[in-house]
């Protein structure tokens, strides 16, 4: 039997999951991203220095990782870095930005799929909020209107958490989180200038200057923003997979892990908060960028297949015969890799194994009887994330602390008429690169690898099926009208199709 | 009503007010919109073309109100593909029973490929046909951020899916009914509940709109005559180098050109805002944003000279 999600929302973009399931349980399944721009074609012949005011558009929930990529390949390209102040500052916005789309994820994307929106009927309580809530979901359901208390009903029917008062605390932290996450975003816009679409990342650093009252403003939120996910989100993931303890078998990916490094801690950029590293069949790698390729046999474009982003090429044909994404699959040594917060726990826990984050990490699992094997999974994904929201948050305050308020956060560089730049960072969603080539002064390639593009990827050259696709297998799905279990194996990804595809 | 004040909700329609540049006094007549929004409950449905989710994650960024509150007393949002719980099939049904019933909000974020149509699809149909559809059925349609209303980087120079805004997109079918269009990238969320609820207040036709479609209320000067800077432009000091005081004029900066009242209303709360922060304009919120691959954002480097001027000046495209 085929089942259609389409389109899977609380995502970013336009996503549609087709599963064969047999005896209740998925046996294949494709993922189909279905928008396309075409940013790579857009950039050629223009001034270098509009790629990251660009590509920041790729996006508008990790606007800023496409910023640093972008500015990280272009001082490759003109060879220049970021002064010490300048590399602090970006990592400020780009943290308050990862702790902005964590929280999204878990309250905003993913809850509605574990807790009963309905539960708050029989709310005996007198939190003003949840009062509110109740009385507009109570009036919704006796009127005549069509689709009452949309956009929370109509939902899949299914199990949902049974708790009743985890579902009450989950859906004020739901209203709580969006006030969260908001704040998280003005401490960016602090060093941004806005958010989402910074203005003030430039290649050579930032436009904004580290002031010292700015940076204490910055800090209050932080510390606000810590409060919540290690008194808040970090409980609630927990309750949620005391709740769901088979989401730990649901979903397992193809265990290959990718992370290219997030958030230099160093001038030369060489060293990371979220280390880089490659791990297949259970033993770490030293990451080399020359294995990437992106594959197009089952994608709507006729270009080359396999080609390495620096060479890369983008030609669409929408009407292509057996192909069904308007993805590339792109490919480590041709095999595909799960990128994101999992993959990035999985490098730190044979790369950095005394780290905070592992060790708290492990102290989790033993309380809940369980060790690190059973991280590739739904909840896995949903637990390490927010245990690196905390790591970020955390390091923010520390960053805060060695920015010298008044030093220069820009340095000067002249502009080549030719150069090659590849710009690595890890988003969000996982490892993001951007390859830029300049001639003549302006960009003659250009070329994104993007988190979700390895995640969602569909069939390789060789018809291997990309990670999500991999980790539907398996799923048991009780109600194929209702298939909550497959749309929550692919919500653990955080898919961004914006990103995905540009 | 439960949970909120008398008081609590006075100054929530005082802000409001102050969000739609009214004085004070007429906050009483706020009072009566948002009391009228609440009983009428407007459906809105939310749809995205060749979008990045930008102007919905803006919309997260709502200070003065809070976007739950909005969506579950002010609003009825049957649709939105980023925040609903509906997933899959339902979503096609819900879209379709409210082109069927009418009578709805259109809010249409992201371009659309006219000239690629596969290149945006939902529940199986062309985003294309979807738009012009809810369109023809609407009680009103407004376009939120550049992409939606002019265009926007989808439609830049070399684009290989001969995107365009809905307006454009609409008046090609023949749709004559009127627009309002929100650009910036992404839209202020000031920009666009301040709309829903002046809509309210005094009717769509009521609304004092530009030839382009804009507000004038938000859209009626100039990020130049607003800037910060105004004073470093008059005296001739103008930054060399990022991170430097002085006009930004020469860095690039394209304030003169650009209609939207940004370096007043400021970003993210009124935390921020691009040229404060030491960011030329890059004029996001133009029909021309990033359209033209001969015109760079920055003149970092570059000899700037009379025709560079008049390019940002707006006085030659």
């Amino acid at each position: 039997m085929n089942i259609t999600l389409d389109p899977l929302t609380r995502i970013e973009g336009h996503l549609s999951i087709k599963v064969d399931v047999d005896n209740n349980k998925v046996v294949k399944a494709e993922c189909a991203g279905e928008m396309f721009r075409g940013f790579e074609l857009l950039l050629r012949g223009r001034h270098p220095m509009d790629a990251h005011m660009i590509t920041q558009r790729i996006c508008g929930v990790c606007p800023i990782d496409h910023g640093m990529a972008s500015t990280s390949a272009q001082e490759a390209a003109f060879r220049v870095s970021p002064p010490t102040n300048g590399r602090l500052l970006r990592n400020l916005i780009q943290g308050a930005n990862y702790v902005h789309s964590h929280i999204v994820h878990f309250y905003q994307l993913s809850a509605l799929d574990f807790i009963d929106v309905t539960a708050i009927i029989g709310y005996t309580g007198k939190d003003d909020a949840l009062l509110l809530l109740q009385d507009w979901v109570k009036s919704q359901l006796q009127s005549e209107k069509i689709f009452p208390a949309a956009p929370f009903l109509p939902r899949y029917e299914g199990t949902y958490a049974a708790d009743a008062e985890l579902n009450v605390m989950a859906l004020k932290h739901y209203l709580d989180a969006m006030t969260m996450r908001r704040q998280a975003h003005e401490a960016a816009a602090m060093f941004s200038g806005k958010i989402p679409h910074s203005t003030s990342l430039m290649p050579g650093g930032v436009t904004e200057l580290a002031r010292a009252n700015t940076l204490a403003a910055y800090r209050s939120i932080a510390e606000r923003l810590r409060a919540f996910v290690v008194g808040v989100y970090m409980p609630d993931v927990i309750a949620v997979a005391k709740a769901f303890p088979q989401y730990f078998t649901y979903g397992r990916g193809p265990d290959t892990y990718l992370s290219y490094g997030g958030f230099p801690e160093n001038d030369a950029r060489t060293e990371f908060l979220l280390p880089s590293g490659v791990v297949r069949k259970g033993a770490l790698e030293v990451f080399d960028a020359s294995h990437i390729g992106e594959e197009v046999k089952h994608s709507l474009f006729n270009s080359k297949s396999g080609l390495h982003p620096s060479r890369g090429e983008t030609l669409p044909e929408p009407g292509k015969s057996d192909a069904y994404s308007w993805l590339k699959a792109p490919r480590y040594d041709g095999q595909p890799m799960e990128v994101g917060p999992l993959a990035r726990f999985m490098v730190a826990l044979l790369k950095t194994p005394k780290s905070p984050t592992v060790v708290l990490g492990q102290d989790i699992l033993s309380q809940l009887k369980l060790g690190p094997e059973v991280l590739n999974s739904v909840l896995g994904r949903h637990l390490v994330r927010a245990l690196e929201c905390k790591a970020v948050v955390e390091r923010m305050l520390d960053w805060v602390d060695q920015t010298t308020p008044g030093e220069l956060t820009f340095k000067e560089f002249e502009l080549p008429q030719e150069g090659e730049g590849m710009g690595l960072t890890e988003a969000a969603r996982g490892a993001l690169g951007h390859w830029i080539s300049v001639k003549k002064g302006v960009i003659d390639n250009y070329q994104c690898v993007v988190p979700t593009t390895w995640n969602a990827s569909p069939r390789d050259d060789h018809d291997v099926a990309g990670p999500i696709e991999q980790a539907l297998v398996g799923t048991p799905i009780a109600d194929p009208k209702n298939p909550v279990e497959a749309a929550r194996v692919v919500r653990s990804f955080d898919p961004c199709l914006a990103c995905a595809i540009h | 009503m439960s949970g909120v004040t008398r008081r609590e909700f006075l100054g929530y329609c005082a802000r409001l007010a102050a969000i739609m540049g009214l004085a004070p006094t007429m906050t009483p007549d706020v009072v009566a919109a948002v009391e009228a929004l609440a009983a009428s409950q407007p459906r809105v449905l939310w749809l995205q073309g060749l979008s990045c989710s930008g102007c919905s994650v803006s919309l997260l960024n709502s200070a003065p109100t809070n976007v739950a509150e909005v969506i579950t007393r002010y609003i009825s949002l049957k649709f939105h593909s980023t925040l609903s719980a509906t997933t899959g099939e339902a979503c096609g049904d819900i879209v379709k029973k409210m082109i069927d019933t009418g009578g709805f909000f259109l809010v249409v974020e992201g371009s659309l490929p006219k000239g690629m149509r596969e290149a945006c699809k939902m529940s199986g149909a062309f985003m294309n046909d979807t738009v012009a559809a809810a369109a023809h059925s609407a009680a009103a349609i407004v376009t939120v951020g550049t992409c939606a209303s002019f265009g926007g980087i989808p439609a830049a120079a070399n684009n290989p899916t001969g995107a365009i805004g809905v307006p454009a997109f609409l008046k090609g079918l023949g749709e004559t009914k009127p627009i309002v269009s929100l650009p910036g990238c992404p839209c202020h969320p000031d920009w666009l509940v301040g709309t829903l609820v002046a809509i309210i207040r005094s009717g769509l036709g009521k609304l004092d709109l530009d030839e382009q479609g804009r507000p004038k209320m938000f859209y009626g000067h100039t990020i130049h005559e607003q800037c910060p800077r105004f004073a470093d432009y008059e005296r001739e000091r103008f930054a060399k180098k990022f991170g430097e005081e002085g006009c930004l004029f020469q860095l690039g900066c394209q304030g003169p050109r650009t209609y939207a009242d940004c370096t007043t209303r400021q970003w993210n709360g009124g935390t921020n805002t691009c040229i404060k922060a030491g960011a030329p304009c890059i004029s996001c919120a133009s029909p021309m944003f990033a359209r033209n691959e001969k015109m760079p954002f920055y003149t970092y480097r570059q000899d700037f000279n009379a025709d560079i001027t008049a390019q940002r000046k707006g006085e030659k495209e």
